[in-house]
């Protein structure tokens, strides 16, 4: 079985049981001009996390292992907005590119170098956290996934919420320190610690070139 | 005329967004206060972490609850701990507490660590349950994962949630993003929680706070005392 050095401990993974999850890697948060540049946030501390998430997916696809995208959003309606939520401003409002964080719009979507390949799940989520008021326990299920790759924006906020959801949930978490992205380094540094900390309460972490190097040589023992 | 709480001085913005809010829609959530993780001789003891940190938002969470029950708001206490079968315990938190220590399910000072039933899962004198209160069981971190307590708060019409307990960064956290997720407003209250590592304590409020409270929002008890209207 494949095994990635990580942080607090080796983790050893069997690649039909793990599914790689890729979080709201959405021009609204990407792009520059976007939702999150105009809250004053510098997107190329998330930009950076494109270039080797593209090189993990490139090798996910060659192994034919289960990917699954989520999108931040909701209803053109606002209607599975909370208010609370609303009353934070921008989402509904007509950004550089649509109605921010509406689903359908150019925005919502996922950035061209990682746009989803048939056959890929992409999963829309209302909140922070990928597994409520959504599918994807469903589609875990299904797939008889046990172990999550976890990649995406933002670090401290979607993929921590949705680490700390699948964890109670018993799914194991590897997150990728350079396929995750913050907008404020201090909770780039924090978030991950966070994860490994207690024996690794939250999970695992490592980076994508372990991963790939892990899965090549598990391939090549085929 | 009925209590009300709010605007209380908060950061980053006056809590509630909506203003003021009646006690009525108002609950007050009091995470995991069991000696496990702040008592001699339980789980977070046993891993050699200094339980000072995690008992220092006692006096606090005390003095709050204390006010609260006088306005009638809704007390809620939750407790972490699985079946003494460990029908409910994930295999990889198993595992991850026998790596480090303490082994969930295994004999400790205060009995079987994490086990319903057992002296250290009960919840600490000092903020102790009194009749009528509520009290969620849960597997997790989370406080809303596999228990009753979306349910409990919306039977009782409840809208906005005010956070204390252990740890920070953990349970908190958790309950406190899941309960965002579900349109909860959110405050958690700096003085009356608490981490195993003080930094993290420091970082977990810190992230409430950015992008213009993407959680919620951050204050103390006194704020949330000094913005109650009875």
């Amino acid at each position: 079985m494949p095994s990635v050095d990580a942080l607090p401990h080796t983790f050893t993974f069997d690649p039909d049981k793990t599914a790689l999850l890729v979080i709201d890697m959405q021009r609204d948060f990407l792009l520059p001009g976007g939702f999150g540049e105009s809250l004053g946030n510098d997107f190329a501390q998330l930009s950076r996390t494109i270039e080797p998430l593209s090189a993990l997916l490139t090798a996910w696809r060659a192994a034919s292992l289960p990917i699954i995208h989520t999108r931040e959003g909701h209803l053109p309606d606002l209607s599975d907005c909370p208010p609370s939520k609303l009353a934070r401003g921008g989402i509904g409002e007509q950004g550089a590119f649509g109605r921010i964080l509406v689903r359908g719009e150019y925005g919502h979507d996922i950035v061209d170098e990682l746009a989803p390949l048939d056959g890929e799940f992409v999963v829309d989520k209302p909140g922070k956290g990928a597994f409520y008021a959504t599918e994807l326990s469903d589609i875990l299920d299904k797939l008889q996934v046990q172990k999550l790759v976890v990649t995406g924006v933002t670090t401290e906020v979607c993929v921590h919420t949705t680490v700390r959801e699948a964890n109670d949930r018993g799914y194991d978490c590897l997150v990728l320190s350079d396929c995750v992205g913050s907008y404020f380094p201090e909770f780039q540094r924090v978030g991950l610690e966070m994860i490994a900390a207690q024996g690794g309460i939250f999970g695992w972490v490592a980076d994508s070139p372990s991963v790939i190097a892990a899965l090549a040589a598990s391939q090549e023992q085929k | 005329m009925t209590a009300s709480i709010g605007p209380v001085k908060a950061d980053p913005y006056l809590w509630p967004y909506d203003g003021t809010v009646p006690v009525s829609r108002t609950a007050l959530i009091c995470i995991d206060w069991q000696t496990d993780f702040c008592g001699e001789g339980g789980y977070v003891d046993s891993m050699g972490y200094d339980i000072g940190l995690t008992r220092a938002g006692l006096p606090a969470t005390a003095r709050l609850l204390a006010h609260a029950r006088e306005l009638g708001m809704l007390v809620i206490h939750t407790r972490e701990g699985h079946d003494p079968d460990l029908s409910d315990l994930p295999a990889n938190k198993r595992w991850r507490s026998a790596r480090i220590g303490a082994e969930i399910g295994s004999d400790g000072p205060c009995g079987r660590i994490l086990i319903k039933g057992e002296p250290g899962w009960e919840i600490v004198p000092e903020v102790a349950p009194v009749a009528g209160e509520v009290i969620v069981d849960k597997p997790g971190k989370g406080a809303f994962y596999a228990t009753n307590l979306d349910l409990v708060l919306r039977t009782h019409g409840i809208t906005h949630l005010i956070l204390t307990g252990i740890t920070t960064d953990v349970c908190v956290h958790t309950t406190m993003r899941e309960a965002n997720d579900r349109g909860y407003e959110c405050l958690i209250l700096s003085d009356c929680t608490g981490a195993t590592d003080p930094s993290n304590h420091a970082a977990a409020l810190h992230m409430v706070t950015m992008q213009g409270g993407v959680f919620g929002c951050v204050a103390t008890s006194d704020d949330v005392i000094a913005a109650t209207e009875v």
